[in-house]
């Protein structure tokens, strides 16, 4: 009975997504804006709260088109019913991604002269088918589709399909006013034998309109099953780049990564120039680009690793138990200890690279991590002691590694990052010159 | 001779391979947890080869492959947990033994000890990768051990069968083949199949049990993997099914293996065993 408890422990949830409209646009390829900087072009966030093979997975959803346009098809293991679908807040994915950035971090050289070293260290926030309203719609044999269930949540009129044939659900989708892109139909095949059923959304105006919010909802759904799968290959049916995908997995465990692509942590702890606090969303892009170019493109990203009762520095407030079970942390409660351990991953895939879907497990790893670069800010103040002459000689030395640094891990030009450099100027005072000071003024 | 031993090319290429995970796979190993593990399962070695009176330094080099062999697979927070995986995977040998052959392959068994009695290790089947560089590497240094030791085809059934059922299922399903190509180019499957697997002196004496043992295995590595979506399967199928080797060497009567005879006997001559030896000879 333990190696079976093992075995279902390191078992998997899958869930794939389509999105059916007339754009080249799908789960997984939803735009993500963060704080005062859109990183990417096209992301998608999605937030998966595990504990044995219950799962919460929250979708957020930046879709910026006609909100009558949207439309998702998301294969799910089990079939879902009213009750294991809801709507989220929209902060809370925002809260996890604020909690969860990349970062720069400051710290102040101590006058090299002062005998009590005292360093200052303070954070700096990181910049861090039309579908058309579907006739209701019976199960129909013929085609091989099954209404397995149907429900409106929030703004989204959902229903749960099972299906024998890609054919089928096709013509099925077709014919309830969906448009389903071009070569999907082949990939919709896999899942269908693979016995999963089909989460169909889209937004209900009437509900959309008497709810006042000016954007769609995040779609949170709950189910138990051992497959723990994101679905990718569906959303780059008609992707012409590559697309971001960035995925928050609460585990009351440790560390998760992914089984079929390789999990590599994003270069950290590394100290540039002081420049770039101006332009952090540019350097983060271009870090970022290189890693994945050198890496092979085929990679998964580990971007933040923290057990989510602390951080250092935290780059936004921790999210308080409440905010953790919105996420859908359904273990934590009052009156236990916090138990979240939050992994941020970040995937950019392209067809070519990424043939697989996404595969996940939690490990015991509890190691920490996080995507942390360092500003150093020299002392400017005088300098009256030979260790003052030592330390303005280091730094032009120090800036040249800064700027080395800052080269490797994007790609930019050294010459161009070595004219922004700070210019060194000397504030050391030689002995006699102070003599001379003291002698006449 | 010593020196002619296949378990030195084994310790050779694991620490290669340990080299190249550190170095270019982004590995968090700490060198203190590699050095921890291999100094208890040499440790546990010496005490258990005194213990039957054995000598302790014929059998050093099997202490070594099952050591870098846990290092290379296992993760653990813990120095601790992986000191255990490494005593659990010596002791198995001594205790665990059924006609002087190992029931269980060590690395293997001390794997899956610590995944079930402790909360604190983890294997990360997608450490390698798919690149063909590494496929290369893994086959070029998996193929000169095997050469030596007379074991391809243990990895070549378990290979063959395996790449057949994931074939069969990508055919199914409709799945475009570079999904069949993707798994079957993974870095953490080959080593398994070229390193562990092939360990000789848990694997059926006779090449028609080996076949059908390694068949089994691909059968169940596959089946729980895509059926009950096990990451690790391998290492679970490898375990579950070590035990057929006593029945199969029971139906099928074939040579034993000896590692020092290794590069002067071929697999097909029937080798007179010296207790003594085998009882340390393990990897």
């Amino acid at each position: 009975m333990k190696l079976f408890r093992i075995l279902l422990i390191t078992c998997f949830v899958s869930l794939m997504s389509l999105l059916i409209t007339t754009k080249a646009w799908a789960f997984c390829g939803f735009y993500v804006a963060k704080a005062d900087a859109k990183l990417y072009n096209q992301a998608s966030q999605v937030a998966i709260a595990r504990n044995g093979n219950r799962t919460v997975l929250t979708m957020a959803n930046d879709y910026q088109g006609e909100v009558k346009d949207f439309a998702i098809v998301v294969p799910v293991p089990v079939v879902l019913q009213e009750n294991q679908v809801q709507i989220s807040d929209s902060k809370i994915v925002e809260r996890l991604d604020a909690f969860s950035a990349p970062r720069l971090v400051e710290y102040f050289d101590p006058d090299p002269c002062a005998q009590i070293w005292q360093t200052e260290d303070s954070l700096r926030a990181p910049s861090a088918a039309s579908a058309q309203r579907a006739a209701p719609q019976q199960s129909n044999g013929a085609l091989g589709v099954t209404v397995e269930s149907q429900f409106t949540v929030g703004e989204y009129d959902i229903v749960i399909l099972s299906a024998r044939e890609s054919g089928g659900l096709e013509t099925w989708l077709t014919q309830n006013g969906y448009r389903i892109p071009q070569g999907a139909r082949q990939l919709l095949q896999p899942y269908i034998r693979q016995r999963l059923k089909f989460f169909v959304a889209k937004v209900n105006l009437e509900e959309y309109e008497t709810s006042g919010y000016q954007s769609l909802r995040p779609i949170q759904i709950r189910y138990e099953s051992p497959r723990f799968m994101l679905p990718i290959r569906l959303g780059m049916v008609n992707a012409q780049s590559a697309q971001d995908l960035i995925v928050y997995i609460l585990s009351p465990q440790g560390q998760a990564e992914v089984t079929n692509y390789r999990t590599v942590k994003v270069p950290s702890d590394a100290e540039v120039p002081l420049y770039v606090k101006e332009e952090f969303s540019d350097f983060y892009k271009s870090l970022f680009a290189t890693v994945y170019s050198r890496e092979g493109k085929n990679v998964a990203f580990v971007e933040y690793a923290w057990d989510m009762a602390g951080c250092d520095p935290c780059s936004a407030e921790p999210l308080t138990p409440d905010e953790l079970r919105q996420a859908g942390a359904f273990w934590v409660t009052p009156e236990t200890p916090q138990n979240v351990f939050l992994t941020r991953l970040h995937v950019r895939y392209t067809r070519d690279r990424f043939p697989e879907d996404l595969v996940f497990q939690q490990t015991n790893n509890r190691e920490s991590f996080q995507g942390r670069y360092i500003l150093r800010h020299p002392f400017t103040g005088e300098s009256t002691c030979s260790a003052g002459e030592d330390y303005q000689r280091s730094l032009s030395r120090i800036f040249e590694q800064q700027a080395q640094t800052l080269a490797r891990l994007t790609g930019w030009q050294i010459q161009e990052i070595r004219e922004k450099l700070p210019q060194v100027q000397s504030h050391f005072i030689p002995w006699w010159r102070r003599l001379v000071q003291a002698l006449f003024g | 001779m010593l020196s002619n031993d296949a378990r030195l090319y084994q310790i050779l290429f694991l620490s290669l391979f340990l080299g190249v995970g550190i170095v270019a796979r982004d590995w968090s190993l700490q060198p203190v947890m590699i050095g921890a593990l291999i100094a208890t399962c040499c440790c546990v070695q010496w005490s258990a080869a005194i213990q039957i009176s054995a000598p302790f330094i014929q059998s050093l080099p099997s202490a070594l492959v099952t050591s870098l062999g846990l290092s290379l697979l296992l993760r653990a927070d813990h120095v601790v947990t992986l000191m255990l995986a490494g005593t659990l995977a010596i002791l198995s040998k001594f205790c665990l033994r059924v006609q002087d052959k190992h029931i269980f392959n060590p690395g293997n068994f001390g794997i899956v000890a610590v995944l079930t009695f402790t909360q604190d290790a983890w294997v990360s089947p997608g450490q390698w990768g798919e690149e063909g560089w590494y496929v290369l590497l893994f086959l070029s240094a998996g193929g000169l051990v095997l050469g030596r030791i007379g074991r391809w085809d243990t990895s070549i059934a378990f290979l063959a069968s395996y790449a057949g059922l994931e074939a069969a299922r990508n055919f199914w399903l409709g799945w475009t083949w570079d999904v069949w190509t993707h798994r079957m180019m993974s870095g953490s499957l080959l080593v398994f199949a070229l390193f562990m697997i092939t360990d000789p002196r848990t694997v059926p004496n006779a090449r028609i049990a080996r076949i059908i043992w390694a068949g089994a295995i691909a059968l169940l590595t596959f089946y729980l993997r895509n059926f009950w979506f096990i990451s690790t399967a391998p290492f679970w199928a490898l375990f579950s099914l070590a035990p057929l080797t006593i029945l199969l060497d029971r139906v099928f009567l074939g040579d034993r293996f000896i590692w020092h005879k290794s590069w002067h006997k071929s697999s097909s001559e029937l080798v007179k065993t010296d207790v003594a030896n085998e009882l340390l000879s393990v990897s």
